[in-house]
C-alpha cells in the first residue's frame, strides 16, 4: 500500500512510479476514488492530503508514501526517509518585507511569525534564542506581513517569484525540501523483501 | 472543562471484553516467563526522579511525571520498568546466586503524544535477566520472547536485531563533536541517505570512513550482512558486535528459528542504558513495534552493583490489538449465571461452583 499525495507531487509520483513498473488502469488525477489497484495486482495506492501522507505511513494504513520533506518536518511522524526522490525541490525559508531594518526588528520583544509550519517554525526560532509568536495560516501567507498580521513569515519558497512581487525578501534559509520516499518502520521489517527491491528500483531512476 | 466528568488526555478505562483481554494476555505471557523461570516482582509506582534519569537519559527527562513530595524530594510516577528492577536486583537483590531472572507486568506513565494505541498511561510487561553470559542470556529472552508471541497466537512477526556496540564501535573512532554524532544518528535512524551523503560531503572525513557510514542504513537482512560489515570495520568494539551477533544467529539457525531474526546493524535508537544488542519485535499489519529490549550492562552499576543485565518489554496496548478476540477476552466461566433471590441458595451454588446472580 502506497499513500501518494494528490496536487503539485502526484504527477511526478505517478510517473516515477510508472517507470518503476507500477502502473495504474485508471487516471488518478481525474478519478473521484481514493483507493486504486495497481495493473498487476502488486499494489495498492491510496490519495491522501500531502500533509496527511506522514500520516497514514506513521500508522501503518500504508507501507509506504511520498510526501514533501517540508511537511514530514512539520508532522514530527516517526518514519523511515530512504530516499530523495528529486522532485519538487525547494527551500523553507525565513522572509521579512524589503524595508524591514535590523533596528525594527531588534525593538521587538517577541516576533510575529505568519507560517503554516508552526514546529519547524517555533524549533526554529527557539534554537536562536528568539521568543515568537506562531500567527498559523493556511495559505497566502505573504499576506500577512503586508497587511500587519505578522513581522516575518517562514514558508515553502520554489522561484521566490511570489515573495519578490509580494515586496518580500529571504532573509535565511531553514532547510531544504524535496519529496522523499518515507516508509513505517514496522512495514520495513515485516515486508521487507518487497520493500527493499522497490526502493533499489527507485533509487536506480532517481 | 469539566474535569469531574472528562477523562485526562492520555489515560483510558478498560472495561468488559477490554478488560478480560487484559487479564488473558496477561496470564498467558505470566505462564510463559514463569516457565522459563522468571519470578515476578511488584515494584513501586513512584521512585527518585533521578533513577529513571540515570537510565533513561536526559533525552526523556521532560516526559517523565514528576512531582515533589512533603520533605522536598522529586519524585517521578515510573515511566518504564528497567531503571526500578536494576536499582532492586542491585541492591534488594544483590545477595542472591547468580543469574537473577525477574519479571513484572504494569502500567507505566509518559508525557507523550499518544499513539499507535498506546496512551500517556500503558501496560507493559517484560523480563530482567542478571549476571548471565551475554552468549546465552541474550539467546535466552529472545526465546522467551518467541515463545510468549507464540503462545498469543501471533504469528506473523519479525525480530529487528542490531548492537549498539557495532555503530559505537565506528562512532569511537571518528573524532566529531557531540551535537554532529547526535545529527548523524537521527540521520540512520530514519534511513536518510539523501541527507547523510549531504552531510558526508560536508565533512572531510577519508573515503573508507565515509564508505562506512553511508553503507550503515543498507546493512539490513540475513547472515550476509554480517559478512558484508565484516568487510567494513577494522575497530574491535565492532567487530566484537558482529561476532556476538553471529553467534547468536547460528545458535537461531541451529533451532530453525533464523528466518524470525532480521539483522539490522543501522538500528541506532533506544534509551541511553543499552550497551550490547537491543531488538524490536513487529507484527505484520501493525504499524508499531510490539516489543523491544537489549542489553545494558552499565545500568545496574549506576545503583552499586556491577552485573551484566539484558531484558525486554511487550506493549500489551498493541499487543491487544492482534491477539484473537474469541481467544483472549471471551468470558472465563464455563457456564451461564444461575438467578437466586436467597442468600442461602447463593452460598450453595457457589460452593458448587456455579456463577451466581443476585436478584
Amino acid at each position: 500500500m502506497i499513500a501518494i499525495a494528490k496536487g503539485r507531487f502526484l504527477e511526478p509520483s505517478l510517473n516515477l512510479l510508472r517507470s518503476a513498473g507500477i502502473d495504474f488502469q485508471e487516471n488518478l488525477a481525474e478519478s473521484r476514488r481514493l483507493i486504486f489497484d495497481s495493473t498487476d495486482g502488486r499494489c495498492r495506492a491510496i490519495l491522501v492530503k500531502p500533509m496527511d501522507a506522514p500520516t497514514y505511513v506513521e500508522y501503518g494504513a500504508a507501507d509506504m508514501g511520498i510526501a514533501g520533506r517540508d511537511v514530514i518536518l512539520e508532522s514530527q511522524a516517526d518514519l523511515l526517509q530512504p530516499l530523495d526522490l528529486g522532485f519538487g525541490k525547494c527551500k523553507i525559508a525565513v522572509a521579512v518585507p524589503n524595508r524591514t531594518r535590523s533596528d525594527d526588528e531588534l525593538a521587538r520583544t517577541v516576533v510575529r511569525v505568519a507560517t503554516k509550519y508552526p514546529h519547524i517554525t517555533l524549533e526554529h526560532f527557539n534554537a536562536q534564542g528568539i521568543a515568537v509568536e506562531i500567527i498559523p495560516l493556511s495559505g497566502s501567507i505573504e499576506l500577512a506581513p503586508l497587511v500587519g498580521l505578522a513581522d516575518r513569515i517562514v514558508d515553502l519558497v520554489e522561484s521566490g517569484r511570489t515573495l519578490v512581487e509580494n515586496g518580500l525578501e529571504i532573509v535565511e534559509v531553514i532547510t531544504e525540501s524535496s519529496a522523499r520516499l518515507i516508509v513505517n518502520r514496522a512495514s520495513y521489517q515485516t515486508k521487507r523483501k518487497e520493500i527493499v527491491q522497490l526502493v533499489e528500483t527507485l533509487e536506480g531512476l532517481v | 472543562m469539566n474535569s469531574l466528568t472528562q477523562i485526562p488526555p492520555g489515560t483510558q478505562i478498560l472495561i468488559g471484553a477490554a478488560a478480560r483481554r487484559r487479564r488473558a494476555v496477561e496470564r498467558t505471557i505470566f505462564s510463559v516467563f514463569e516457565g522459563w523461570s522468571y519470578e515476578e516482582i511488584i515494584p513501586p509506582m513512584l521512585d527518585y526522579f533521578d533513577v529513571f534519569v540515570k537510565g533513561m537519559g536526559s533525552e526523556l527527562e521532560d516526559r517523565i511525571y514528576r512531582f515533589i513530595d512533603r520533605e522536598g524530594n522529586v519524585l517521578a510516577l515510573r515511566p518504564e520498568f528497567t531503571s526500578l528492577l536494576a536499582k532492586m536486583a542491585a541492591t534488594r537483590l544483590s545477595g542472591e546466586p547468580t543469574p537473577v531472572r525477574l519479571s513484572y507486568s504494569g502500567e507505566v506513565l509518559r508525557f507523550e503524544t499518544p499513539k499507535g494505541g498506546q496512551q500517556r498511561e500503558f501496560a507493559q510487561m517484560g523480563v530482567e535477566h542478571y549476571g548471565g553470559a551475554p552468549a546465552t542470556a541474550d539467546v535466552e529472552v529472545l526465546l522467551v520472547c518467541m515463545e510468549a508471541l507464540e503462545k498469543l497466537g501471533v504469528t506473523d512477526y519479525q525480530i529487528n536485531l542490531g548492537s549498539v556496540d557495532f555503530f559505537g564501535g565506528i562512532v569511537d573512532s571518528i573524532d566529531l563533536p557531540e551535537e554532529q554524532i547526535d545529527q548523524l544518528k537521527d540521520l540512520l535512524s530514519i534511513k536518510d541517505q539523501a541527507s547523510l551523503e549531504r552531510m558526508m560531503a560536508g565533512l572531510s572525513f577519508e573515503k573508507s570512513r565515509t564508505d562506512i557510514l553511508l553503507a550503515i542504513p543498507h546493512l539490513t537482512g540475513g547472515r550476509e550482512v554480517l559478512a558484508r560489515a565484516r568487510q567494513l570495520v577494522t575497530n574491535e568494539r565492532s567487530i566484537g558486535a558482529i561476532e556476538h551477533l553471529e553467534n547468536i544467529y547460528g545458535i537461531f539457525e541451529g533451532l530453525g528459528l533464523a528466518e524470525r531474526l532480521t539483522i539490522d546493524l543501522g538500528e541506532v535508537r533506544g534509551f541511553n542504558y543499552y550497551s550490547g544488542i537491543l531488538f524490536r519485535v513487529y507484527v505484520r499489519d501493525l504499524g508499531f513495534e510490539v516489543a523491544s529490549g537489549g542489553r545494558y550492562d552499565g545500568l545496574p552499576a549506576q545503583f552499586g552493583r556491577d552485573t551484566p543485565a539484558v531484558g525486554f518489554s511487550f506493549s500489551l496496548d498493541r499487543l491487544e490489538q492482534i491477539v484473537d478476540s474469541k481467544t483472549f477476552g471471551a468470558d472465563r466461566h464455563p457456564a451461564a449465571g444461575v438467578d437466586e433471590n436467597s442468600f442461602e441458595g447463593a452460598i450453595r451454588l457457589r460452593r458448587e461452583g456455579k456463577r451466581v446472580r443476585l436478584c
